[in-house]
């Protein structure tokens, strides 16, 4: 009789346990739903530049989206490896779950980032990746078809007697050598066009130099090629500064109002566009999942296209060139 | 079939009961939550189904007032004279005349791009080349072919007003804004043709909050696209444009009635959808449907606590009910245990207990089918106890009767042959044994038809034997000899009457007759702890086994003459339990050797009745 009761009353308290755990498993789960922390450590933060602009907008975004608390650091300068390194350093020390990072150097950067790996912090590559591989995963535009496409357009210009010169943003950057490859790669047999690789480091005013001083030297270039938006701009500026529109024909990287206008004025033949929005919003959300321990892909393409004069304005593209703001 | 089964998976009734019912409650219960929250899970989904609708539909109709509003406007700027004199008017208009103008349209333009800041842009251009731009100072894109761009063809063409999908700006120099554009011809009216557009720029300002202000919870949001699935509006417009986010485009444009539900990854999501007739927009609303069931867990919870009190109430219930029906029955049970064990004396007691005290039986006949099952049992049980008590009574009767009967057989046998003897004795002359003998006759004879006492003194009984051996041993000359002895204080130890004679008999009869020489027959009482032991030993010829049951058998009882040793063990053990009676130990050729055993009683308990 005795086990009956018992028996009975360990019934009760079960049925109204789990009702209880209903409620409070309702009402906390939210409370438990803590924070994930990632860090973002970029090149730069430019408000000017478009693509960083947007690549963080596109970050941000996906930080609301899957609620975690991003923080965004980036040196003075796109260059600057050493600054970059050390904020690496404090990144670590605030021990986030997950580190995003635009390496500034496809090799000085490697020492710091080892460092994330050794303080068991999940790594993601955006943008730029480095000669050791130690990401997790990548999300880039495939450098190397988005410089074959560049390659492709610069070659439908080309004619017997071309000189081609190429304006890179920084030496040694993983970006700027591996456009440079695939454009060299697509340009094929007139590779040997090539006049000359120069490299602005990533500033309007020295890319403009830089081309001026090569229509100083050689009269004959009629094709310039710009791997990202700053040499495209300066070469364009050059180019335009010296009544060459129509005869020397460049074509650039990234997209930013000038560009678009020089591209509306015919100094710009074309633009290969990344997609910066993406790559950020790629690249939490890889983070995220990553730390929750889903599969992730080693090397995540953002995607990249071809703008012209004629199709800048199709629905579209102008949806990927002009960054969507409400007002 | 179904309660047997249960019966024998559980011991008691109780536990079945319990485990029944609370099974069929349980089920109950779980159906009845289960359609309750069914129903209202459908009620709730309606009511917000319904409820979205009419804030989509609020929602819609905010949006094409907002239109209509843009479009008075138009209507303003298209049909104002100074407008119409600045793009027409080309033939002799003095310079000062223009400015004049100038001044006019910019105060007329700034007022409305001043008040509201949800105009991006204000501009009027002719076919001609000549237009106005907000405040006059901004330009035309001159690398755009302006002229070609779709809603000013299409502005031209018709009377009413154009409003496109967001697009960028791209006719006004540096300016690339994404805006919704609601354009409107400009008739010349020295010509009579539309050779001018007026349009407005509208931003996401008013749309945007239009939108945000009306959603439904903080994951649900409302967007805007158009006839084609465009969008015009969308809280993750950006996400859209890089194929981050994909809506249901296809399903909305298909979809019929102003709704419809769909299922992502186990998430509910409801998509309500408006269609506004002035601009043929989607208004949309999207909500997940755990949202919209926000009571849906509160009402989950109050069920769950209703269903959970139900049921303790029940398994309380039940537990009560169950111990009132099995309580009387295990009541039964014990008793009808004890009464297999032979205990009669409690049972009456025990039931009348265990039945919720207090109830007496002729209550107990009116309350159930267990009530008076009770009672046949405890009657029962009377009458077995009454069967019992007579039955024992009967059987000490029967042996009272033995007894008696047997008193009087044997003495005529005894009689006789003494009487035989004395007659012999008196042939004799031998007056002093004659004298002897009959004195011991008439003692004996008194002592067996005086005494109505089934007890009598130990010293009494000891007496009796005396007389009887004396006789004997008369009968057998020198044959036997005897002797008796007796602790002094054993004496008014009371016995049954007639135990030693049968014993005595036996020892002379089967164990001293047919010896060669003397025999010797000895009787001592004496004290065994509480009890008292009379040993009775001969050195007769003994006995062996079978002759020892022989005796013990009621055959030995019959057959012999005298009262049987089976007889005496009976009826001592009869009157004084299991632990007395007699013990016989016997060598054969050596002798026998009979202990008595009998309480050790006081005189006091036992009436000495002389005559």
């Amino acid at each position: 009789m005795k086990r009956t009761k018992k028996l009975l009353f360990c019934t009760f308290l079960f049925i109204l346990s789990i009702g209880m755990l209903k409620v409070f498993s309702f009402r906390g789960d939210r409370g438990q739903h803590g924070y994930m922390k990632i860090i973002y450590i970029a090149k730069v933060i430019d408000e000017d530049n478009d693509f960083w602009t947007q690549l963080l907008e596109g970050a941000h975004m996906a930080a609301k989206e899957y609620e975690v608390d991003l923080e965004v650091v980036a040196a003075d300068k796109e260059d600057n490896y050493q600054a970059q390194n050390k904020l690496i350093e404090w990144a670590i020390a605030q021990k986030p779950e997950v580190i995003l990072l635009s390496p500034s150097s496809y090799t000085e950067t490697i020492p710091a980032a080892e460092k994330i790996i050794e303080a068991g912090i999940c790594l993601i590559l955006i943008d730029s990746s480095m000669e050791k591989q130690l990401e997790k995963s990548k999300v880039a535009t495939d450098n190397i078809k988005a410089g074959q496409l560049e390659g492709e357009y610069l070659k439908s210009f080309i004619e017997e007697d071309s000189k081609i010169v190429i304006i890179g943003h920084v030496k040694g950057t993983s970006t700027a050598i591996e456009r440079e490859m695939g454009l060299r790669q697509a340009l094929g047999e007139d590779e040997e066009k090539i006049v000359d690789v120069l490299f602005c480091n990533s500033e309007y005013e020295k890319a403009e130099q830089l081309m001026e001083g090569m229509f100083a030297k050689h009269k004959e270039i009629d094709l310039v090629a710009g791997l990202n938006e700053y040499s495209a701009v300066g070469a364009a500026r050059a180019v335009k500064k010296a009544g060459l529109s129509g005869q020397v024909r460049v074509v650039g990287f990234d997209s930013s109002l000038e560009e678009i206008r020089l591209l509306e004025e015919g100094v710009l033949e074309g633009i290969v566009i990344q997609k910066p929005f993406k790559m950020g919003y790629l690249g939490v959300k890889t983070g995220v999942m990553a730390f929750r321990g889903e599969e992730v892909a080693e090397n995540i393409d953002s995607g990249f296209l071809l703008i012209t004069r004629d199709n800048m304005y199709a629905e579209n593209i102008q949806e990927l060139i002009f960054p969507f703001k409400e007002e | 079939m179904k309660q047997i089964k249960i019966g024998l998976l559980f011991k008691s009734i109780r536990t079945t009961m319990l485990f029944s019912l609370s099974t069929l409650i349980i089920v109950t219960l779980v159906i009845f939550f289960w359609i309750s929250m069914r129903y209202t899970e459908k009620v709730i989904l309606d009511n917000s189904i319904n409820y979205t609708s009419q804030l989509i539909g609020q929602v819609n109709r905010d949006i094409d007032t907002y239109i209509h509003y843009m479009e008075n406007i138009s209507h303003l700027v298209v049909n104002s004279h100074d407008i119409q004199e600045y793009l027409f008017n080309e033939k002799n208009s003095p310079k000062e005349k223009e400015e004049y103008l100038y001044g006019r349209i910019r105060a007329q333009f700034q007022t409305v791009v001043e008040t509201r800041e949800d105009i991006s842009n204000i501009a009027v251009i002719s076919s001609n080349g000549k237009y106005f731009i907000n405040d006059g100072k901004e330009r035309l894109n001159k690398n755009i072919q302006w002229d070609d761009i779709d809603w000013y063809q299409q502005a031209l063409k018709g009377r009413d007003s154009v409003l496109t999908s967001n697009h960028v700006q791209n006719v006004i120099q540096n300016n690339y804004k994404w805006v919704v554009t609601l354009s409107k011809s400009l008739e010349n009216p020295y010509t009579g043709q539309e050779e001018g557009v007026f349009f407005i720029d509208l931003n996401y300002k008013v749309i945007k909050d239009l939108c945000e202000n009306n959603k439904v919870g903080a994951n649900s949001y409302i967007f805007i696209m158009d006839e084609r699935g465009k969008m015009i509006y969308h809280p993750k417009q950006q996400q859209i444009h890089y194929g981050l986010w994909n809506e249901k485009i296809q399903e909305i444009l298909q979809c019929e009635e102003d709704f419809f539900l769909t299922n992502n990854k186990g998430e509910g999501m409801l998509y309500n959808i408006s269609i506004s007739e002035k601009t043929n927009w989607r208004i949309v609303g999207v909500a997940h449907t755990t949202e919209l069931m926000r009571y849906r867990e509160e009402t989950w919870q109050i069920y769950l606590l209703t269903a959970a009190i139900l049921l303790a109430l029940t398994l309380f219930v039940v537990t009560l009910l169950s111990g009132a029906i099995t309580n009387p029955i295990k009541a039964l049970k014990d008793s009808m245990k004890e009464v297999e064990q032979g205990n009669f004396e409690n049972i009456d007691l025990e039931i009348k207990e265990r039945m919720n005290l207090g109830i007496s039986l002729g209550d107990m006949e009116n309350k159930n089918e267990i009530g008076s099952l009770l009672r046949s049992f405890y009657v029962m049980t009377v009458k077995i106890r009454e069967l019992m008590e007579q039955n024992i009574f009967e059987q000490r009767q029967k042996r009272l009767h033995e007894l008696k009967a047997l008193q009087a057989q044997i003495n005529p046998h005894f009689l006789y042959n003494t009487l035989d003897s004395i007659i012999w004795m008196a042939e004799g002359n031998k007056n002093k044994e004659v004298v002897r003998m009959t004195s011991s006759l008439a003692k004996l004879l008194r002592q067996s038809i005086s005494n109505e006492q089934e007890e009598i003194p130990l010293e009494q009984e000891l007496q009796y034997i005396k007389e009887y051996l004396t006789i004997q041993k008369m009968r057998y000359k020198d044959k036997l000899e005897f002797d008796i002895q007796i602790e002094p204080d054993l004496g008014i130890v009371p016995i049954l009457k007639l135990v030693l004679q049968p014993i005595v008999e036996n020892a002379i009869y089967h164990g001293i007759k047919y010896k060669d020489g003397k025999g010797f027959l000895g009787i001592h009482a004496y004290r065994e702890g509480e009890d008292v032991a009379i040993e009775i030993y001969d050195n007769g010829i003994g006995m062996d086994g079978e002759r020892l049951n022989y005796i013990f058998s009621s055959e030995g009882k019959t057959k012999e003459r005298g009262m049987g040793i089976n007889n005496v063990q009976m009826r001592l053990k009869l009157n004084y339990g299991d632990k007395y009676g007699l013990f016989f130990t016997s060598t054969l050729g050596e002798g026998t050797l009979v202990v008595i055993r009998i309480p050790g009683r006081e005189e006091g308990e036992v009436k000495n009745e002389e005559d």
